[in-house]
This record gives structure tokens, C-alpha cells and sequence, in this order.
């Protein structure tokens, strides 16, 4: 640190800010924070999964592909991960994390709660990527949590929804989307908000946004 | 950013730094022309501050809250940036270099214990240094016994780091500093959170290394008492950051104390300060007479249970048959070594945990909903009656403005407003929150926030009030000041029990109990270990995958009934446990309970596939079965998984980038650590009287989601300190370490793997 001087020119405007340059350049605090707020989603995925059964079965019975709403909460991690560090790799490492913290004491899923984990944090990584990593408002938001729907849909097709109708299939798919858009991203964009706001992210772009957002 | 300044993998630099060992003398400081603003703050923390420490030299840094010491200390540990972003400018030079040219040739610990703890066992956590290093692991072992002799760390290397006391912890923190032979020792407030015995061990060994070794050391503290002795300078910092006086301690003890004692700070010798007085009338007069006992506690145990990631739980006796009664009018100071149960035994008092055994009874005036325990009030009755302030205060904030966060209480047990905002205004200003008033309380500072905490607390005048560590932290003014408020709820006739390690606030109490650690059953003789339990984590995850082409592939029900009955008949050889000693205890109901939900899920599939599939039995049992394949090796194979070996072999048998192996590692770690935080967070919002209801759906959800919010913050704050002691030692340019415990892959590793391919064989052939 000898003799250097600091400063980040905010420039204001309606773009998301990036990570800092080079986007590989992982700071420590991005890995943590990634993989505590990994940890703490996969506490709480654990939890959900003690009861998701209730409002699934409920749905479940009016339509089948409808339990599909239900699964969206478990698509949070990875688009809240995205959305704090901005880096490459950030959204699939959060969701992973997060899938094998909620495993470890035990799911109705066993192992195939890690796959799941694993394709849907492939999805949000992927919209992220499509973005170059560049854009992070509430549409980016909810494409992220669209995008980590489909290969877990398709994931699920062969291993528990193997005998229903393509009809059906297509249905849970596309409603794992729209719902993984809404309440993964449009949800995980209001909780990185609270957060940012909340003064939690204040090593991270979405903590910068916030102060600008202030300094109006 | 000069802290994150990348040296990119191959970078030779990495084995040489390894090798350097300090030379003697070294260790000299020099700071000049150091700013830092933050950004979001208009005035900077520090401010063109020159400085220089000539090699060897022992700086005790004090200054009054918001001076800006611990953020001087961490810019000369040169992670100013890690975790927060702001303009910094001037220079931090360690002889000739950047803080950060050789790793670990700065050394911090911090002020909370346990919160750079980066690994389960002690000795591993000592070596994380020397594996950021690439120090290789055959020369590990000799230099943590060194490093841990030098701190009196004598127990084995294997010990759990959880199982330590703050005091230990801190001394573990040393321990990993010394590890890397560092030429500059930083310490922050590092005993500013243990009892008096453990602070004193802290302080033998600080100054016991640092003549030793020649270390040039600075420390800061709020109490400099017990430094002084040590120290051979003083620094005083203003509380705009600069420097104030500077010199032999004793001189400028001799010279500036009244002004010092004025600033606030904790000048060894002057009389304890007294606390602020309040405006009459602030409260009314207590209902209660003169030491009635509002809350009696007979002959209680409390049990904590800790739930491990693996499933399992870790139960301790944290309160043994302990009595207590508080009394109306009096103050009650608990005492005693952490671990001895202050803090639960004042969360039984409010029966915010349950007890095991013993009875807690309130004055009957007081009894809500026909009962006297309030374990059994509703939020809105335990609220009027009880007020706790919790050691942490940020993470159970509810309002956006300071005002209406001290208010919060109030209105949700139907104080009149006016009457509620003047006392909560009065209050304010009492603590020199005033002006803030406006203010998001998210954004004050610690301290500002323990005394918001206070405030909130009292304005409805409860009739007992419980404040653990209220004092932690705190200058001569701020103490006053949460002292005076204290006492004036006390003299207004409630019941006040505190926990605490300050003379100063056991001094002023009508009564002190003293607690000892309780002791612990016995642990129980090892017992024999089952086959599965000789297995790596890959091998065992290997086999929980093998089951899903199992599932998928085999072709009809009666096929898959037969792969189940390949994998149970595996599974009991598995759990086998051959040898000597005890016999394991629940290996088959550890299954069942973990493949009982499974079952529910095979249930509710077969279910939407018969409604489906014409009604076809056929294919809803081919559904079942699949799902029970699926899932029963994972209920059997994945309890076996021990997380901390898991980073191991990721890294090395699977060649992962070790960052992330390791940041991951250092979560799972911390996993255990979320449930207490969600307890706490739910025990301040219910003692608020905005916890869950069982009447309102409506504030049920309010409340999972200010609790997910909470738990969210708390981990992101411990990332973010975990962060800055990672990074102080070596750990922002670890891209090629060396690993404290191997990852082998044993024969039986290769058994499982082996045994897995049956079930799916049979699918396939079937």
C-alpha cells in the first residue's frame, strides 16, 4: 500500500455498477460472502424443505405441474449470489453452496438436492454470463431466476416426473420458470436490496448503489 | 485497490515469502499522510496522520470512540479495504515495504473472540498462515506446537476450536499471527470481551511474545490500565483521527490525564466515572414496593443444544440449579467466567429458553394469561413486563428512523403516543443520540447502536430490565450515560439484573451473584466406528450419486424393488462396526428418520402419476420405487460425510481452485452458528413485543422474513470480519497452498465405489 491513492469515480446513471477489474480478480470478501450467504440460504432452503409439502400438495392437487411454484424459493441463492458479487462464477458457487449446505442434515432429495443445486446455479451463471456480467437491475434480476429453472425442470422430468405427459412436463417447466422469475428474481432483487440498504453490502456494488441512491 | 493487488498463480514470489524468516530488529513503522474516508461518510476517519514506530517498540493506541483506532490498525495490517470501500490516500510503510510484500509479516488479532476462527481444530486453524504460504506440510506440524507453546495453548492439536474459551480463542488468534513470524504485532481491543482471568492469560502472553520474539506491537484498548506497564509509548488519537499526545505512557499519563479523562478515555488511576443523572419525572413511580421480587428463579438447569451440519446435536449444561431473585428498586450484577451461564440464566428469567428443570415465577401482578412463567406470556404481555438488551443490538433492528425504532416497543404494547415520544426524545438525548434521531439506525455506529439498544428498551418502563454486557465497549461519557439510564429505570422502581466483567458496574450494583462454569457429565467412551465411517467424503457422495441412473434406468417397479433390495442389503454391511468397544448407537434409526421423508416424497410422486397415468398402479409404483432408489443411499451414506475433510479433498483430489475450497470450508464451519443467531434474533423480537403471534398468519410471515433478513446480515458481517483475518494471514494470495491434513483415497474409498456400480448394474440388467 505504499504511496497509492484510492478512488472510484461514481458515475451516475441508470446501468448497474460491476464488479471491480478484472472481474476474475476474486477478493476474499467476495469468496466469503458468497459462500456465508450460500451457508445461510442453505439453512433456510433446509427449513423450506421441512415444509414446502403443505402448499405443494395443495397445489399440486388442483394441478400437478402447479407444485412447481413451490420449487422457486430453492432458486434464491443462486441469483442473490449473482446479484451482491458480480463476479464470474458467483451465482453457481452461492446456489451449490447452498444446495450442499441444505443436504448435509438430510433432505427428502439426498444426493439429487446437489445436482439441483449444481443446474441451477448453471442457469442464473448463464444469464449472468448473457449479460457480461454487466447488468444487474430487476429484469436481469428476474431473467437469472427464469434461466435457473430449465435444466432443473428437465433434471426432474426423469427423476420423479418421468410417466407424466409431455403436456405436463412442459407446464411444470414453464411454470418453474415464470415463478423461479418472480419469486427467485424479482425476490432476489428485493432481498439484495433490503440488504444493501440495510448497510450489509457495503464492500459491493449493490452497497454503492445504495449510497448513490441516498446521496439524491 | 493496493490491498487486492492480485499476484496471479505461478507467481514465484509465493515460495521465496515462504522461507523469509524476520531479522532481528525489524519491524519499523511509518505512516504518512494516511486519509481515509469512507464512502457514505462526509468527514474522513483519519486524517493526514504521520506516524513512526522505530523496531521493537510496544504502542498502546487509545482514543475515545469513533477516533479511528481500530481502522488505523487495520490499514497498518494493510486490509483497510478488504471489507470496506472508501478514498484512501498517504502511505503505510513496514521496513522499506507494503504490509502486504511479505504475508504475514504483520500479525492482527481482533477484538471479538472467535471471529477470525477459520478451522475446526486448533492446530489446523494455526496453520492456515502456513498453508496460505505454501510452507509444506511436513514442516507444519513444528512450527504450530511452536507457535501454540508460545501462547500456552497445551491441550492436543485436534481439540475443537468451538470448545475453547474467548480467552483461549484470543490466544489462538496469536498463535495463528505468530505462526508466520511476523515483525509487527496489531491487536484490537483483544481483551475488551473477556472476564478478568481470561483477559489477564491474554495480556501475560502478549507480553511474553512480544519480549521474546522483539516484536514491535500495537495495541488498542478502551481500558488502558492493565497496559500501561507494558506498553513503552502511548498514542492518543482525537475522535477526529489525530494524533492527540504522544509519549512515555507514565508522562502522558502524568501531563494530559485530566484532559484524557475528559475526552472519555479510561485513564488508569482516575475515579470511576458516575453515571449521567436524569430529568425528574423522566419515569414514573414503579408500582412495586421497595425490593418486592419480581421474578424468582428456584433451582434452575438450562440445557443448550447446538445442531450440527452433520444432523447431529451437541448438548451442553449451560445453568446448573442455580436461585436468583430480582428485586424491585435493586440492581443485580451477574459475575463469573464466560461459559458459567450469565447470559442464560438471565434469558430464563424472561423465559426466553426453556428450562429443564427448576421454576421461574414472576410477581404475581404480573402473571398474563392465567400463568406466572414467562415462557407462557404472548409477545405484546412478556414486553410490558420484561425489556432485554442483547450483547449484539444491530441484528434486531425493526424500524428505519432512530425514533421509531425506540418507540417500536412502545406502541406495540399501546403506550400513549405523546407521552411515549417525549420520553423517547429525552431518552435520546440522555445518550447522546439527539441529533440522530432521523437517522437510519441500520447506519450507526456499534456503539451508537448498543445505546439505541438501551434506549428502546426502556421507554415503556418495564418492571425488569435484563442488559447483558451493556457496558462492553463503551468510553467514560457513552458509560455514564448508559449507566445513568440504568440506574433511573432502577430508581423508578424496576427490577435490574446485569451481566458483566466491569468493576465499575459491579461496584455500583445493590447485589452481586457470582457464577461458576457448570460441570459436565462425563463424555461417554468413544464407540466402535462403522465401515462407512472409514470412507472419504467423495467416495461416499460418489455412491449417493450412483443411485440416481439407477433410479432413472431401471425399467419397471419390480426391477427397482429389486435395486432397493441390493442397496439395503449393502447398507447393513455398511453400518457394520467390527472391533473392539462400545456398539455405535442409532445407525438404523439415523436412516429411517433421514429416509422418512424421502418415503413421503416417493408417496406424493406415485400420487400425481396415478392421477395421471389412467389410474395405472403399474406406473405409479414404477414412479415410487424410482424415488425411493433414488434417495436411500443418501440417507445412508451422506450422515457419514465429515464437512471438514470435504474442503480437503475437493482441493486436492479434485484439483478445485483452493480459494473457494477454502472460503466454502470456512462456511460450513460457521453453518452450526446460524441457528443461534435466528434464536436470538426471534428472542429480541418477542421481548420487543413484535414476535410471532399465534393468532396472525399476517405477522408470522413479518416474522420469517425479519428473521431471514437478520440471519442474512449477521453472516455477511462475520464474512466480512472473517474476510479482513483471513487476509491477515496470506490469504488474498494463496492461489498455490500446501494443505494441513492430507486427502487420501483408501482401499475402502475404492470399496464403496466398487459396492455403488451393483444396484445400478442390477437396473440396467434387469
Amino acid at each position: 500500500m505504499s504511496t497509492t491513492k484510492t478512488s472510484t469515480t461514481a458515475t451516475r446513471s441508470t446501468s448497474s455498477i460491476r464488479a471491480s477489474r478484472p472481474l476474475m480478480g476474486w477478493r476474499t470478501v467476495d469468496l466469503l460472502t458468497v459462500t456465508f450467504l450460500g451457508a445461510a440460504f442453505g439453512v433456510a432452503y433446509w427449513a423450506w424443505g421441512q415444509v414446502y409439502a403443505v402448499p405443494g400438495d395443495a397445489l399440486g392437487a388442483l394441478f400437478p405441474p402447479l407444485a412447481a411454484i413451490v420449487g422457486a424459493p430453492w432458486l434464491l441463492a443462486g441469483v442473490v449470489g449473482g446479484l451482491v458479487v458480480r463476479r464470474p462464477g458467483a451465482a453457481l458457487l452461492c446456489e451449490v453452496l447452498a444446495a450442499l449446505v441444505s443436504m448435509l442434515p438430510g433432505t427428502r432429495w439426498g444426493f439429487s438436492t446437489f445436482v439441483a443445486g449444481v443446474l441451477q446455479g448453471l442457469g442464473a451463471e448463464l444469464a449472468f454470463a448473457v449479460l457480461g456480467y454487466g447488468a444487474f437491475g430487476i429484469a436481469a434480476a428476474a431473467f437469472a431466476g427464469a434461466l435457473s429453472a430449465p435444466l432443473e425442470a428437465v433434471y426432474e422430468w426423469f427423476t420423479y416426473w418421468a410417466d407424466w405427459t409431455w403436456g405436463w412436463k412442459i407446464a411444470y417447466l414453464l411454470i418453474l420458470t415464470a415463478a423461479g422469475a418472480v419469486i427467485a428474481g424479482v425476490g432476489g432483487w428485493l432481498l439484495t436490496r433490503a440488504l444493501a440498504s440495510a448497510g450489509a453490502l457495503n464492500a459491493f456494488p449493490p452497497g454503492q448503489e445504495a449510497r448513490e441512491h441516498r446521496a439524491v | 485497490m493496493p490491498s487486492h493487488r492480485a499476484r496471479r498463480p505461478g507467481s514465484t514470489a509465493l515460495s521465496e515469502v515462504a522461507t523469509v524468516l524476520p531479522r532481528v530488529g525489524a519491524g519499523r513503522v511509518e505512516v504518512s499522510g494516511l486519509t481515509w474516508r469512507p464512502f457514505g461518510r462526509r468527514e474522513p476517519v483519519l486524517t493526514d496522520l504521520d506516524l513512526a514506530i522505530p523496531a521493537g517498540q510496544r504502542v498502546l493506541l487509545v482514543g475515545p470512540s469513533g477516533s479511528g483506532k481500530s481502522t488505523l490498525l487495520r490499514a497498518l495490517a494493510g486490509v483497510l479495504q478488504v471489507a470496506d470501500s472508501g478514498e484512501l490516500s498517504g502511505s503505510v510503510v513496514i521496513d522499506g515495504a507494503g504490509p502486504h510484500e511479505r504475508a504475514g509479516a504483520v500479525g492482527l488479532v481482533l477484538q471479538e473472540p472467535g471471529s477470525g476462527v477459520v478451522a475446526a481444530t486448533i492446530g489446523r486453524d494455526v496453520a492456515f498462515g502456513l498453508e496460505n504460504t505454501g510452507v509444506p506440510r511436513e514442516q507444519m506440524p513444528q512450527r504450530v506446537a511452536d507457535a501454540l507453546r508460545a501462547v500456552g495453548l497445551t491441550m492436543p492439536q485436534d481439540t475443537p476450536t468451538h470448545a475453547l474459551s474467548g480467552g483461549e480463542q484470543q490466544r489462538l488468534a496469536l498463535a495463528g499471527a505468530l505462526a508466520l513470524e511476523p515483525a509487527l504485532l496489531l491487536l484490537d481491543e483483544p481483551t475488551a470481551m473477556l472476564d478478568p482471568g481470561n483477559a489477564a492469560s491474554v495480556r501475560a502472553c502478549v507480553g511474553e511474545v512480544a519480549a521474546a520474539r522483539g516484536l514491535t506491537t500495537v495495541v488498542v484498548e478502551h481500558r488502558l490500565g492493565p497496559w500501561v506497564d507494558f506498553a513503552d509509548r502511548l498514542i492518543v488519537l482525537s475522535s477526529d483521527g489525530r494524533v492527540l499526545a504522544d509519549g512515555g505512557p507514565r508522562r502522558v499519563l502524568e501531563e494530559q490525564g485530566a484532559d484524557l479523562v475528559a475526552q472519555g478515555i479510561w485513564v488508569p488511576g482516575a475515579p470511576a466515572p458516575q453515571p449521567r443523572g436524569i430529568p425528574a419525572g423522566l419515569f414514573e413511580p414503579g408500582r412495586f414496593g421497595a425490593n418486592e421480587v419480581i421474578v424468582d428463579a428456584a433451582d434452575v438447569t438450562v440445557r443448550r443444544s447446538v445442531r450440527m451440519l452433520s444432523g447431529a446435536t451437541r448438548s451442553t449444561v449451560a445453568v446448573r440449579g442455580q436461585w436468583l431473585q430480582a428485586r424491585a428498586g435493586q440492581s443485580l450484577a451477574l459475575v463469573g467466567p464466560s461459559g458459567s451461564g450469565k447470559s442464560t440464566l438471565m434469558l430464563a428469567l424472561a423465559g426466553l429458553v426453556g428450562i429443564e428443570d427448576g421454576v421461574v415465577r414472576a410477581h404475581r401482578s404480573l402473571a398474563a394469561g392465567g400463568s406466572r412463567s414467562p415462557r407462557d406470556w404472548d409477545t405484546v404481555d412478556l414486553a410490558r413486563a420484561v425489556a432485554w438488551v442483547p450483547q449484539w443490538s444491530s441484528s434486531t433492528i425493526v424500524a428505519t428512523t432512530v425514533l421509531d425504532e425506540v418507540l417500536t416497543t412502545a406502541r406495540a404494547v399501546g403506550m400513549v403516543e405523546v407521552e411515549a415520544e417525549a420520553r423517547a426524545r429525552a431518552l435520546l438525548d440522555l445518550l447522546d443520540l439527539g441529533p440522530l434521531s432521523q437517522a437510519d439506525p441500520r447506519h450507526l455506529s456499534g456503539g451508537e447502536q448498543r445505546r439505541l439498544a438501551m434506549a428502546s428498551a426502556v421507554v415503556h418502563q418495564p418492571a425488569l430490565l435484563l442488559a447483558d454486557e451493556a457496558t462492553v465497549g463503551h468510553d467514560r461519557l457513552t458509560w455514564s450515560a448508559v449507566m445513568g439510564v440504568v440506574e433511573g429505570v432502577r430508581d423508578a422502581g424496576a427490577a435490574v439484573v446485569l451481566t458483566t466483567h466491569d468493576d465499575a458496574v459491579v461496584a455500583r450494583a445493590d447485589r452481586t451473584t457470582s457464577l461458576a462454569r457448570p460441570a459436565q457429565p462425563p463424555a461417554a467412551e468413544a464407540p466402535r466406528r462403522p465401515l462407512l465411517a472409514r470412507c472419504g467424503p467423495l467416495s461416499l457422495l460418489l455412491g449417493s450419486a450412483a443411485a440416481i441412473p439407477a433410479g432413472v434406468l431401471a425399467p419397471h417397479w419390480t426391477t427397482g424393488l429389486a435395486v432397493l433390495a441390493v442397496q439395503m442389503v449393502l447398507a447393513g454391511v455398511g453400518l457394520l462396526a467390527p472391533g473392539r468397544g462400545p456398539s455405535p448407537e442409532g445407525r438404523v434409526r439415523r436412516v429411517l428418520v433421514r429416509f422418512a421423508p424421502g418415503v413421503i416424497g416417493a408417496a406424493s410422486v406415485a400420487w400425481s402419476t396415478w392421477l395421471l397415468g389412467g389410474r395405472d398402479l403399474d406406473v405409479a409404483a414404477g414412479a415410487a420405487v424410482r424415488v425411493l432408489v433414488i434417495v436411500f443411499p443418501s440417507a445412508v451414506l451422506i450422515p457419514f460425510v465429515d464437512p471438514d475433510a470435504l474442503g480437503d479433498h475437493l482441493a486436492q483430489r479434485l484439483r478445485l481452485p483452493p480459494r473457494p475450497v477454502v472460503a466454502a470450508a470456512a462456511a460450513l464451519q460457521r453453518v452450526h452458528t446460524l441457528g443461534d443467531i435466528w434464536a436470538e434474533i426471534a428472542r429480541a423480537r418477542r421481548v420487543r413485543g413484535i414476535g410471532a403471534s399465534r393468532s396472525s398468519p399476517k405477522a408470522l410471515l413479518a416474522e420469517v422474513g425479519a428473521l431471514t433478513i437478520g440471519m442474512l446480515v449477521r453472516s455477511l458481517q462475520a464474512a466480512a470480519t472473517l474476510a479482513v483475518a483471513m487476509d491477515s494471514r496470506g490469504f488474498s494470495t494463496a492461489y498455490e497452498r500446501t494443505w494441513w491434513a492430507p486427502a487420501p483415497w483408501r482401499r475402502s474409498d475404492t470399496a464403496l465405489v466398487a459396492v455403488s456400480v451393483l444396484p445400478l448394474a442390477v437396473a440396467l440388467l434387469g
